[in-house]
């Protein structure tokens, strides 16, 4: 397996980023029916599922080069995206471990791990071809890396991560690494409980859906990682739609017509995956974001009908806390051109092998 | 007294003396102390009074209190008695603590750091409902809100204040209300006085 | 780091004490095994002659360390069976089917101190504990109350850590353990394994000297009664009635009419053996269960639970 990477594309500015055909083709849809429900919706994180980005624990597409400059950016314009409470850093070693032994044994061509030993104290030594890194460090000793471990791997890693540490029956985020957020401030929430950083999410508390997932993942075993899809969406392909930076492209919002919906408008899934860890019983939280413009989707019949149904059913509630209230109107009225009304099997597959042309082109 | 679907915003109730506790310790916001309630306190507190000490902060002299009375000029007297004396607190210690919410989160952080469990103090919100708000542009804390929207000490933008708390900073956060529509800002209720 | 469960095969089998053995485990493929933490244990298939045992031992070797697995094991008297299996049965080359590790007591990592006290056999997931404290340069003490002959018995794996007393059965060598309470600093987490009498008499010890109880820990595991007065069971699904002995469990009379449960920590902590209860009034033993959910009637944890009489129906 290649990856033809784009090193060139940009998550900002002009906002180059591009889906290939098979990047369109293996994206994480997340819409089975034509109406969408709020619900604990967790299953075992096996290598299966119905797109292949299901096939490895941690996938690299063809993002990947581009995903980690983008957080380097913004880690150097706000080192605060970064946090990690003391006690973590037994939980910082394991997930640095469950990332390098995952993406060496996965992507051999592109990830090289070698250990002297497996315990503290033992050298290891890590290349990541695609940056062109080659890292020689102790295992256990935080001075041997530029930086602290959960840093140095994240900043090698799509997606964003929380840890959660476990203790009186309950999880707390003590640490994170958080570029690519979905409106939510990690130096805001770093040290809150289950219950409090779920606190803004509406309507899913009173059906006690966050009891029964707290409940579930204190009893997550090693061994047997869990995964969810959310979503919401972005105007332009942006990763770092954060709070903190949202007097920049909040302004996008109120630029989205009818005509520019189906490029500008993107679907944005996170594939969330929960890892016991193995020292520190704590609990790792990778965010995966697949971002997909409409056009893209719309390529794909049965998504573009499905993305229509669900938007234009979801709870007004769900539709301010997603941030969608201001442009809603224009990328329904978009997208119902693409929706004949006819019956859509139950389902995400994409259902076809090749997609319909680019609208666009 | 303050109700939200967001379930961060703590909680606070009346204070109690915790019986199984094996020392006391009352700290109260001079500001919040209303006529009688210092007598309140004393009956209240009658069950452990010869364990409890008090620290008043920034109150006018009073000759009795529950148990032990000290008087305190400010709130970084507290700050700084709880950085220094780490040794003096057991695992059977009670703190109180008696305030405006940006007062009860600064001490129930400092005598965290020191390691009191939550389980180990009580929290009563009284006086002003004024705010500690945290810009989640520029991260600078605007203290004493009492509006629902409100310039920030730091960047100027104008922050909508929301019901997310963070108990570590003691502060709701605070994000701009015209990111979007620039200059479009609704009317200010005085919501938190 | 995907699995359930791994063939473990034994390297070394030593008697430590008369009734103390010593098992180091090794993946029988030869490959590595999963790193486990402090305080996690593994829960062991052992299959005697007339039935299977699935028994769960805390982990003593080092945590991270992935060349081989040591648990210690203590001979009951009254065995369930699985312990009289280790002693009696199990030999060097034997395969054994193991859980990946679990942890129902891992040390809290927020403490500013930690305090162990440990019954006999009790000290084993604290051997663990001590490794982790040592990496981490946590602020710790471990007492440990045994026979006065056992003191030697751990020493290889205390060997060099400060901070570590014991107490025997004999004037001016028992554990004070309310003077030892009443003078912990604020901030200090307690954790006790041993028998149910010493862990009830430190857990009220700690509430009588005002600690929150969310300050205290104890390893319930394998402390939990299973035995009492015989009684039946009628599993609604699987359309069966099994008799349950005055020896054994709930679980393990389920399991030996070959109806298969889910269970992990055998000792009503866990709460995955969690079943709907449809008829007949439960005895809880458990840990789980919440005062409202033990009053409606309808859940109950096979692994520790029983009948107060006659005839239980459960949805399994």
């Amino acid at each position: 397996m290649t990856i033809a990477f784009k090193p060139e594309e940009t998550f900002r500015g002009d906002y180059s980023y591009r889906n290939s055909d098979a990047a369109i083709l293996r994206f994480p849809f997340p819409f089975p029916e034509d109406k969408y429900m709020y619900s604990v919706n967790i299953e075992p994180h096996t290598r299966s599922g119905p797109s292949d980005i299901f096939l490895r624990p941690f996938d690299v597409d063809e993002h990947y080069i581009a995903e980690c400059r983008d957080r380097a950016i913004t880690l150097e314009r706000d080192p605060g995206r970064y946090q990690a409470l003391p006690h973590m850093m037994l939980a910082q070693w394991d997930t640095l471990e469950l990332l390098m032994e995952n993406l060496s044994a996965d992507y051999p061509a592109l990830f090289s791990l070698t250990k002297e030993g497996d315990d503290f104290g033992s050298r290891w030594t890590w290349i990541n071809r695609p940056l062109g890194i080659e890292q020689s460090f102790i295992f256990g000793d935080a001075d041997t890396l530029p930086c602290e471990p959960f840093e140095y791997i994240t900043r090698q890693a799509q997606g964003d991560f929380a840890i959660c540490d476990q203790r009186d029956d309950n999880l707390y985020m003590d640490a994170g690494m958080v570029t690519a957020q979905a409106d939510w401030s990690l130096e805001f929430d770093v040290g809150m409980s289950f219950m409090e950083w779920h606190g803004p999410v509406p309507l899913a508390h009173q059906a006690g859906v966050f009891e029964r997932a707290l409940k579930y993942l204190l009893m997550l075993r090693l061994g047997q990682p869990v995964r969810r899809l959310n979503w919401t969406m972005s105007i332009n392909p942006r990763l770092d739609t954060s709070p903190e930076t949202y007097p920049e492209w909040g302004p996008d919002r109120a630029s989205v017509t009818p005509d520019n919906a189906g490029d500008k408008v993107h679907l944005r899934v996170e594939l969330q995956t929960l890892w016991r860890l193995p020292r520190s019983n704590a609990i790792l939280f990778p965010i995966r974001c697949y971002l997909a413009s409409l056009d893209d989707l719309a390529r794909v019949p049965k998504w573009g009908k499905r993305l229509n149904r669900v938007l234009s059913t979801l709870p007004p509630q769900l539709v301010e806390y997603k941030g969608l209230t201001r442009y809603l109107p224009a990328a329904l009225e978009w997208l119902a051109k693409h929706d004949d009304g006819a019956e859509l099997p139950v389902g995400t597959e994409a259902g076809v092998t090749t997609l319909t042309p680019r609208v666009s082109d | 007294m303050m109700h939200s679907d967001i379930t961060s915003r703590p909680t606070y109730r009346a204070l109690e003396p915790d019986l199984a506790g094996s020392k006391h310790l009352l700290v109260i916001e001079g500001e919040t102390l209303l006529t009688g309630r210092l007598e309140a306190l004393t009956d209240t507190f009658a069950p452990v009074n010869d364990k409890l000490h008090t620290w008043l902060v920034g109150a006018p002299t009073a000759s009795s209190g529950p148990g032990k009375v000290w008087h305190l000029e400010k709130l970084v007297d507290v700050l700084d008695l709880f950085a220094c004396a780490t040794r003096d607190y057991g695992m059977g210690d009670r703190l109180y603590v008696q305030g405006t919410e940006p007062f009860l989160w600064s001490v129930t952080t400092a005598a965290s750091i020191i390691g009191f469990g939550p389980n180990q103090v009580q929290l009563h919100h009284a006086g002003s409902l004024r705010r500690r708000v945290w810009c989640t542009h520029c991260h600078t804390l605007t203290e004493n809100v009492t509006a629902s929207i409100v310039p920030c000490a730091g960047c100027g933008r104008h922050l909508l204040v929301r019901d997310h708390f963070s108990r570590r900073l003691g502060a709701f956060m605070g994000v701009m209300i015209d990111a979007e529509a620039p200059g479009a800002i609704p009317a200010i209720e005085e919501a938190f006085a | 780091m995907i699995g359930e469960t791994l063939l473990l095969k034994v390297s070394t089998v030593t008697d430590i004490a008369p009734s103390l053995r010593h098992v180091r485990l090794v993946a029988a493929t030869g490959s590595k095994l999963p790193p486990a933490a402090a305080g996690a244990h593994i829960q062991l298939t052992l299959a005697g002659e007339t039935r299977t045992f699935r028994n769960a031992y805390s982990l003593v070797s080092r945590p991270g360390t992935r060349d081989a697995w040591e648990i210690i094991v203590r001979r009951v008297p009254t065995s369930r069976g699985g312990s009289a299996f280790i002693h009696e049965e199990l030999q060097v080359g034997d395969t054994i089917e193991a859980s990946w590790p679990g942890n129902l007591f891992p040390p809290v990592r927020t403490a500013r101190r930690h305090l162990m006290i440990a019954g006999g056999i009790g000290i084993t997931p604290f051997l663990s504990y001590l490794a982790e404290f040592a990496f981490s340069g946590a602020n710790y003490a471990l007492h440990v109350c045994c026979r006065e002959e056992e003191q030697n018995v751990f020493a290889p794996w205390i060997a060099g850590q400060t901070g570590v007393a014991f107490h025997w059965d004999a004037d001016g060598q028992r554990l004070d353990i309310p003077a030892l309470l009443a003078t912990q600093p604020v901030g200090t987490h307690l954790y006790v394994c041993g028998p149910a009498a010493m862990n009830d008499e430190v857990i009220a010890a700690a509430a009588a000297a005002g600690w929150p109880a969310n300050h205290v820990h104890c390893e319930h595991f394998g402390s939990a009664l299973s035995g009492g007065e015989a009684f039946r069971a009628f599993l609604a699904q699987s359309g069966i009635e099994v008799e349950v002995g005055e020896d054994e469990s709930l679980l393990e009379a389920i399991e030996r009419a070959g109806v298969k449960a889910p269970c992990l920590c055998r000792g009503g902590a866990c709460g995955v053996c969690m079943t709907p209860l449809l008829e007949g009034e439960a005895e809880h033993r458990d840990h789980v269960l919440s005062p409202a959910e033990r009053e409606s009637g309808r859940l109950i944890m096979p692994c520790v639970s029983r009948a107060k009489s006659g005839l239980l129906v459960l949805d399994l």
